[in-house]
């Protein structure tokens, strides 16, 4: 009986002491196995398309530039006094994975329209080692060709499609490496347009990569090798620089090209004295509230 | 003895006695950096917390990761670059309340300003910190917080952008709001 009091008393005394014996709260990951973000700095390095994925309602803004090749040194401020390529685009991103663009490169006026799909991202334990995107772009050449006395191309003559899935992977915080295999087919590749290939299919390779050295300073490297047409490979060397979702990308490139076809359709100079100097301003806008 | 048990029986469910300890998971949190040329705010409702009157304990934490800017390159970025969230997870506040004397259910029925003071770590970098505050007991029981205080990048070494210094303020205001259950 007594006993039984004791163990009335002791189970009434564990139970408060169960209802306030607490101290702090347990910290709890929210997303215990988030997907790998940052592969790249942002939606481009250099001039190639990554995995880097825009959020919904997001709209990226860019300005690339290429200039002169620097080869004649000061007296043409090394390049910059020769004529530009100059791309604008923007891109929205309709979700999380799926975006469209447009954009318009100087170089033959050509206007160019695109959507990017993220279909795997690379998470954070490895469970999914790479990120997989694919992209698709439709392009058409607006210059005026009638100061040649012939007829203008049609559109169809002007039109060139483009198609490349990306493959990329996150090794660490620093490195990221990038392998896309792309295609662009010309419906006529005239002369008079003022890339080089004479194929209506020209195949390549595209490597893309970052280093981040060291704070928020990471080097860049482009080189898209090819397959088909026996042009020279485009080769670029560069450096992002981060600050609060802007991004300023500098590079040294073999190509004054600035839309995917002519990327792979166009001669590059040799690596070292046909370098020209590119930069590229990223903006990212919100256009959706983000309560 | 059985007296004794009964009255400590009547302690404990008494109803007249205020609950001894209230907790969320959901409460909202808000930062608005305020620079010249620029102003946004991230958000998170993901703000876990407890309030134990009883130990008189505060303590709050949220996962940082779980902030938007509405901008989800930016907030890659500053998750990061900035906030190093990989290596620093939360942000976190345990402490005291100054004027728990105060606190009755008639006070908090009527909504009673508080002062909470304690650690307030982020980054890895712990500061001591009061923060302001207001209770208040809603009719269904449930003990309604909110709270403003200021966050100064300094303090928890976080770099602000060099390029486009103007982006970011060097103090932040960060807005809670939470309703709380009995625990």
């Amino acid at each position: 009986m007594k006993n039984k009091k004791y163990y009335c008393l002791a189970l009434i005394l564990v139970f408060s002491m169960v209802q306030t014996s607490y101290a702090q709260l347990e910290r709890k990951l929210v997303n215990k196995n988030p997907d790998v973000e940052l592969t790249f700095e942002a939606p481009r390095n250099i001039n190639l398309l990554t995995v880097e994925p825009l959020g919904a309602n997001n709209l990226h803004w860019a300005i690339m530039h290429t200039f002169g090749t620097i080869d004649n040194g000061g007296q043409n401020l090394w390049g910059i006094d020769n004529g530009a390529n100059i791309r604008l685009s923007f891109e929205y991103g309709i979700s999380d994975r799926w975006s469209v663009g447009f954009g318009r490169s100087s170089l033959d006026k050509v206007y160019d329209f695109y959507t990017r799909y993220h279909i795997i991202k690379q998470k954070l334990d490895d469970s999914t080692p790479l990120s997989i995107s694919a992209m698709l772009n439709y392009a058409v050449n607006t210059s005026n060709y009638k100061f040649l006395g012939t007829e203008n191309p049609t559109f169809r003559q002007r039109s060139s499609y483009f198609g490349q899935i990306m493959l990329a992977r996150k090794f660490n915080k620093k490195l990221s490496l990038q392998i896309s295999p792309m295609v662009a087919y010309f419906e006529d590749p005239q002369d008079i347009f003022l890339n080089n290939s004479t194929e209506e299919i020209n195949a390549a390779l595209g490597f893309s990569g970052k280093y981040r050295a060291f704070g928020r300073s990471t080097f860049t490297v482009q080189f898209i090798p090819n397959l088909t047409n026996g042009l020279r490979p485009n080769v670029g060397i560069g450096y992002d620089l981060e600050a609060g979702g802007h991004v300023f990308q500098m590079y040294f490139v073999t190509g004054s090209s600035l839309n995917e076809q002519y990327l792979l359709s166009s001669q590059n100079g040799v690596v070292g004295e046909g370098f020209r100097l590119g930069f590229n301003v990223n903006r990212v806008f919100s256009l959706g509230s983000n309560e | 003895m059985k007296k004794i048990l009964i009255l400590f029986l009547i302690w404990c469910f008494s109803e007249n006695a205020l609950s001894q300890a209230y907790i969320t998971d959901d409460g909202s949190i808000k930062f608005i950096s305020r620079a010249p040329l620029n102003e946004f705010d991230g958000n998170s409702s993901y703000l876990n917390g407890l309030i134990d009157l009883d130990k008189n304990l505060v303590d709050f934490y949220i996962d940082l990761n779980t902030i938007k800017t509405g901008i989800s390159l930016r907030d890659s970025h500053m998750r990061d670059s900035y906030l190093e969230t990989n290596d620093y997870p939360y942000a976190e506040f345990t402490g005291t309340i100054e004027n728990i004397e105060q606190i009755n259910k008639q006070t908090l029925q009527r909504g009673l300003k508080v002062v909470a003071k304690g650690d307030f770590t982020i980054h890895g970098e712990k500061q001591q910190k009061e923060i302001n505050g207001r209770l208040k007991l809603n009719d269904e029981g449930k003990l309604i917080l909110e709270a403003k205080f200021k966050v100064a990048l300094k303090d928890h070494n976080i770099e602000k952008p060099s390029l486009l210094g103007y982006e970011l303020a060097d103090v932040q205001d960060v807005e809670i709001k939470a309703i709380l259950n009995e625990k």
